[in-house]
């Protein structure tokens, strides 16, 4: 088998933590947080996996006017304590691409905790704390992870790739945990910086990692500002968040013409 | 990646019936009710995670209890001092690609399953799928046969209700099987172990519906029993196909009343009615392009209603 991993330095680490975070992700928290730590660690990236195989290659998406390629990467700091991934969900061999993942990360980097970050949509207003819901796949993690404010998770259907790496890395006998930070459905489209933050707070206090929030604090104020101007202007707007905070549920079409006026306010800028 | 078996079984002379979900599920609904009704016992599989995608993930009280993935099992049972395999695959593996398996990983689980096989001294296979025909859906459906040997047509002329690529007028003795029942039959060749494909007819406006058709699969069960010299009760699939027939009849009748489809295509269909299979020349190309085009778009309509 042809190796799929393109060095680009050798650096070592010591008992790492593998955190993950893809590409595509609702209210794109798990780039975001990725970035936040890469920019805060000046992590750089010292791998990169091979598309060949994993992805269609037969030309280029286009997003917002910008062609896109899959971009697969490992990043590594001074705190020889973490590893850093930041990928695109293969569309072929997932199998193979999340193998070849927890072998790298297992023999080359010989960590010993896995993270996957990721957002997952609620019926929830923005105005509301997020939960973190987390998913371990051995119980003496879970165990280790009690006070860091995370919710057991229930669910059953179809898996998403962080439960995917999780179980390959279950195999392995690598302990993980699947951190799911809940997301506003009609911010699911855009940025949820409060949610990014909910997920960086827990980083934070497990690695000790000193981020500094004033620049997401002011993001955060910013949304929030804007989504109260959206509320005095439109009038469905604000009865559907007002229904969400008063914990009532939203009819399907409700819920998706809220949705809809909240991207296109949002994407007007 | 592997196969993983539970216990070893001592067969001897062993028959393999392989089935795996295709059109009409006419092969897998054959195979998996032979497997049913003779009470076979499971005694392997084939480890899935390299060649499928998984469908299910339990998660309780923050624990990943489980990942599942479509199975692939293997089960035996001995009938009348015959040894039976019975291999049933829930997927067919398609590298995400293509409808039907193919490439490196279709290749790869064929020769897991003729390892398996010839491992329990197996001496002839038997794989199942359907035949897309003129045929209308009130009619019994033939069973096609295609040999990977030319010592095994004279033996296959003996089935009954049964008919070679040669008695279709316009084959030339010739076709295609696709995905993993013509897989396995090349392989297993290729490994000198006889083998089988036994295909029910489907009428070809049904081959993308949303139906299993258990007409088809009844005919495949009928000359897989007179080969196994037993006699199994069908009574549940008689009555599937009974409630099959009733859906089509009345999805049809849905389509005529409403003008949904041009008179011409109706009239295509209605002709089959009354027509004798060994009748019906072939479909050419374009008439089924004619009728599928309209069929298969009301099937994918009815597919996104529901």
């Amino acid at each position: 088998m042809k190796d799929i991993f393109k060095f680009s330095a050798q650096p070592e680490f010591e008992n790492p933590s593998l955190i993950v975070g893809w590409e595509e992700d609702a209210g794109r928290l798990s780039p975001k947080v990725i970035e936040c730590l890469n920019k805060k660690l000046q992590a750089q990236s010292f791998c990169e996996i091979e598309p060949t195989g994993f992805f269609s290659l037969g030309g280029v998406a286009i997003e917002d006017n910008v062609a896109q390629f899959p971009e697969n990467r490992f990043y590594s700091s001074e705190r020889k304590d973490l590893v850093i991934f930041k990928g695109n969900e293969p569309r072929y061999e997932r199998y193979r691409f999340l193998n070849e993942i927890s072998d790298l990360a297992q023999h080359s980097c010989r960590i010993r905790e896995l993270y996957t970050i990721g957002g997952t949509i609620s019926p929830i207003a923005h105005s509301s704390s997020r939960r973190i819901l987390a998913v371990f796949n051995q119980h003496e993690f879970q165990k280790r992870l009690r006070g860091y404010g995370l919710e057991d998770m229930d669910w059953k259907g179809p898996p998403a790739i962080n439960s995917y790496l999780l179980w390959t890395a279950k195999r392995r006998g690598i302990a993980g945990v699947s951190l799911w930070a809940e997301i506003p459905f009609y911010l699911a489209a855009g940025e949820d910086f409060q949610a990014i933050k909910t997920i960086l707070l827990v980083l934070d206090k497990k690695f000790k990692l000193d981020l500094d929030f004033g620049e997401l604090n002011e993001q955060i104020r910013d949304q929030n500002g804007k989504i109260a101007r959206l509320r005095e202007d439109d009038q469905d707007v604000d009865k559907y968040i007002g229904m969400l905070e008063s914990e009532l549920s939203l009819s399907r079409e409700e819920q998706m013409e809220l949705s809809k006026k909240v991207t296109e306010f949002f994407e007007k800028g | 990646m592997g196969i993983k078996l539970y216990k070893e079984p001592e067969l001897k002379n062993s028959i393999m019936f392989c089935g795996w979900p295709g059109i009409g599920n006419i092969g897998i609904n054959a195979i998996d009710t032979l497997r049913g009704v003779l009470g076979a016992e499971e005694f392997g599989e084939i480890e899935p995670w390299e060649f499928f995608d998984p469908r299910e993930v339990v998660i309780e009280g923050g624990l990943l209890k489980a990942l599942r993935f479509p199975s692939n099992k293997f089960y035996f049972k001995q009938v009348k001092d015959r040894d039976l395999i019975f291999f049933i695959g829930q997927e067919q593996p398609t590298e995400g690609r293509t409808r039907y398996a193919e490439g490196q990983q279709a290749y790869q689980i064929a020769n897991l399953v003729l390892d398996v096989a010839e491992k329990f001294d197996c001496r002839r296979v038997y794989t199942s799928g359907a035949a897309v025909t003129q045929i209308h859906h009130t009619a019994k459906p033939r069973v096609w046969a295609v040999p990977n040997s030319q010592n095994l047509v004279n033996e296959v002329k003996q089935y009954e209700n049964t008919i070679l690529m040669s008695e279709i007028e316009g084959r030339k003795e010739q076709g295609i099987i696709t995905g993993l029942n013509g897989l396995l039959l090349g392989v297993a060749k290729k490994r000198g172990l006889e083998a089988i494909c036994v295909m029910g007819e489907i009428p070809y406006y049904l081959q993308a519906a949303p139906w299993p058709y258990p007409k088809g699969s009844k005919s495949v069960l009928e000359v897989l029993t007179k080969i196994l010299n037993i006699s199994i009760d069908l009574s549940r699939l008689d009555e599937l196909a009974q409630s099959v027939e009733e859906s089509v009849e009345e999805f049809l009748e849905s389509l005529y009343r409403t003008e949904a489809i041009p008179s011409e295509v109706r009239d295509e269909i209605e002709k089959l009615r009354h027509t004798e299979p060994a009748e019906l020349g072939p479909i050419t190309e374009e008439e089924q392009k004619k009728i599928m085009e309209h069929i298969d778009e009301l099937f994918d309509q009815r597919r996104s209603e529901g």
